[in-house]
């Protein structure tokens, strides 16, 4: 299968500092991917490349466009919500409708418009008039309507409260995704995506710190929440994090077999926000 | 072609105020400063006797004078209309690449897909061709509106309206002629207008300032500065845009000719081109040398707005 994004030396540069450096990345159709790292890690540099919003060194490829030179040919088959409250406050739903439409050649306005039944917001609003939540509803039908093969979202939650976010990604999952449909998705609130992801890359320092598939992230990782008399036999395995939780000591470790771990304590798959901050952690030493 | 009339509507629909509302309140007023002149004169001459006199006086006129004053009443009414879309497109062309990177909805734009190039474009269009059509159509509306109220006026007072004003009207003469000279001046101003777009599309913040203190202190250095003028195509910044300025081929003053006053193209200044309101004299212009060092300043403008308006996303 052709990749969806295929990077090779994918590099940003600001003056002197490298937001990306030299990033080699290969996305399947079909797959939710978690892009993580911490502020100015360089996640929204590479999806801004990726999207054709800025100028780049090394090779990119996206749906065998370069985004570079064909953004708008590349639009029709990419949607992308880049943080909530983007869409212009002056224009009423139905205009924007109407623009997605003209647009658009892949929108299906009765679908955007089923969406927008299930919410408060009406075709008559001026997106000013819209709470932060409603926004974020609209644009995400208007997005879910269009008939794309790769959507964007970076950080698509950002500052809404709880209920509007759980909403957000069980729409997104169950109306939205299927196999031939990819999701590339940036965000700091990792709890909230990682039941849904099916890839996982961490980025730290402009560099990919790891790149699995949520299977071999579970088969490769463990965690151990060790009895306290075995925390010092559990340190000598090399665990690539410890920490410490109501005095006792947790370990987490990179493909150390569970087998010789059963007897330390109790052995869990590690959460992705755990293996984030172990692997940001682990290469800062 | 279908997507750049979408952008244009959409355009619309941000400026509505400016492109539909302004020009009604402008002939709004034309109408009322008509209607209060109207009742005023009613007010004063109660019985009528004066205006049924001036009424008299009117169709002892001769059919030429009364078909002069009103072919060139009709052009000079559009001169308050001009200056307010001078600036009502100034300003648009100012926001025009500057608001949605202010609000940052310009990543929601940049999400659908139309090329920058395109949205330039439909920017260019709106100035050029919408905002002049939606003044022309006000003006109509207001020649027309004022006509009847004058028809009105004439017909109580025992006049014939159609003798004494229809008849003697050539409105597609007005209207192609103003509209002639609109859509001429936007093609005269396209320096302004590509130069509009590039400051909108890289000016950090208020984009008024970019756009008017680097020709207003280069001009007055350049003005200090003699030496630098013997370098210069014709005077310096200052004059060439106060010529520019002078020149245009819209209705914008009067002029006396010939023994009479009449509306003129621009400002009659400055002395190479005829200013007197004739299709060739309008046309003169865009054919002229300075129209096409206009026209390459005006590409250098808005390639410039293109390459700033591809980054805008960057950093």
């Amino acid at each position: 299968m052709t990749p969806i994004i295929s990077a090779h030396g994918l590099t940003k540069r600001y003056g002197r500092t490298l937001a990306v450096d030299h990033i080699d990345l290969e996305i399947p159709p079909g797959r939710i991917v978690g892009l993580i790292g911490p502020n100015g890690a360089g996640k929204t540099t590479a999806l801004k490349a990726i999207l054709g919003l800025a100028t780049y060194d090394g090779e990119l490829s996206v749906l065998g466009k370069n985004p570079a030179t064909q953004r708008a040919a590349l639009m029709e088959d990419v949607c992308f919500i880049a943080d909530v409250a983007v869409l212009p406050r002056w224009i009423r739903v139905s205009q924007l409708i109407e623009i997605t439409e003209r647009l658009h050649p892949g929108f299906k306005r009765e679908r955007c418009m089923q969406y927008l039944a299930q919410t408060k917001v009406t075709t008559g609003q001026k997106v000013k008039q819209l709470s932060k939540g409603m926004v974020a509803q609209l644009h995400l039908a208007l997005v879910m309507a269009i008939d794309a093969k790769l959507l964007v979202l970076d950080e698509p939650t950002l500052g809404l409260d709880i209920i509007y976010r759980k909403e957000f990604y069980t729409n997104l999952l169950n109306d939205y995704f299927d196999e031939e449909r990819t999701i590339l998705i940036t965000t700091h609130q990792v709890e909230e995506v990682e039941h849904i992801l099916t890839d996982l890359v961490f980025i730290r320092d402009g560099r990919i710190a790891l790149e699995s598939t949520m299977e071999e992230v579970q088969e490769r990782y463990v965690e151990l929440m060790a009895k306290p008399d075995k925390a010092l036999e559990a340190r000598q395995l090399h665990p690539i994090h410890e920490r410490e939780l109501f005095g006792r000591h947790i370990f987490l470790y990179d493909n150390v077999s569970r087998e010789r771990l059963q007897g330390l304590g109790e052995l869990h798959t590690p959460s992705v926000a755990d293996l984030f901050v172990a692997t940001m952690k682990g290469g800062q030493k | 072609m279908n997507r750049l009339l979408a952008l244009v509507k959409r355009e619309f629909w941000e400026n509505k105020g400016a492109i539909r509302t302004t020009p009604l309140v402008i002939g709004g007023f034309y109408v009322v400063a008509v209607l209060m002149g109207v009742i005023t004169m009613s007010h004063f001459d109660a019985d009528g006797y004066t205006t049924r006199m001036a009424i008299e006086e009117l169709g002892k006129m001769s059919s030429d004078v009364r078909e002069t004053v009103l072919y060139e009443g009709g052009l000079a009414s559009s001169v308050f209309f001009t200056i307010v879309m001078s600036f009502v497109v100034f300003f648009y062309l100012l926001g025009a690449l500057f608001d949605d990177r202010k609000d940052r909805s310009i990543l929601f734009w940049k999400s659908l897909p139309a090329s920058d190039t395109l949205t330039i474009a439909s920017k260019l269009l709106t100035a050029m061709v919408l905002i002049p059509l939606s003044f022309l159509a006000a003006l109509i509306l207001t020649h027309i509106v004022i006509g009847l109220i004058l028809s009105v006026t004439i017909a109580v007072s025992g006049g014939n309206p159609w003798t004494l004003l229809i008849a003697e009207t050539s409105p597609l003469k007005v209207w192609g002629m103003i509209a002639v000279s609109w859509f001429a001046h936007s093609i005269w101003a396209l320096p302004l207008y590509g130069w509009l777009l590039l400051v909108s599309a890289f000016a950090p913040r208020v984009p008024l300032l970019f756009a008017t203190l680097p020709p207003l202190i280069f001009s007055v250095l350049q003005g200090w500065i003699e030496f630098l003028q013997s370098f210069t195509l014709r005077g310096n910044l200052g004059s060439l845009i106060k010529d520019w300025f002078f020149n245009t081929p819209a209705i914008l003053t009067a002029e006396v000719g010939d023994g009479h006053a009449g509306p003129a193209l621009g400002v009659p200044l400055a002395g190479d081109f005829d200013h007197a309101v004739t299709l060739g004299n309008m046309l003169d212009r865009l054919f002229s040398l300075q129209m096409l060092v206009g026209l390459l300043v005006a590409a250098v403008f808005l390639a410039g707005a293109l390459w700033f308006r591809r980054r805008a996303t960057e950093g």
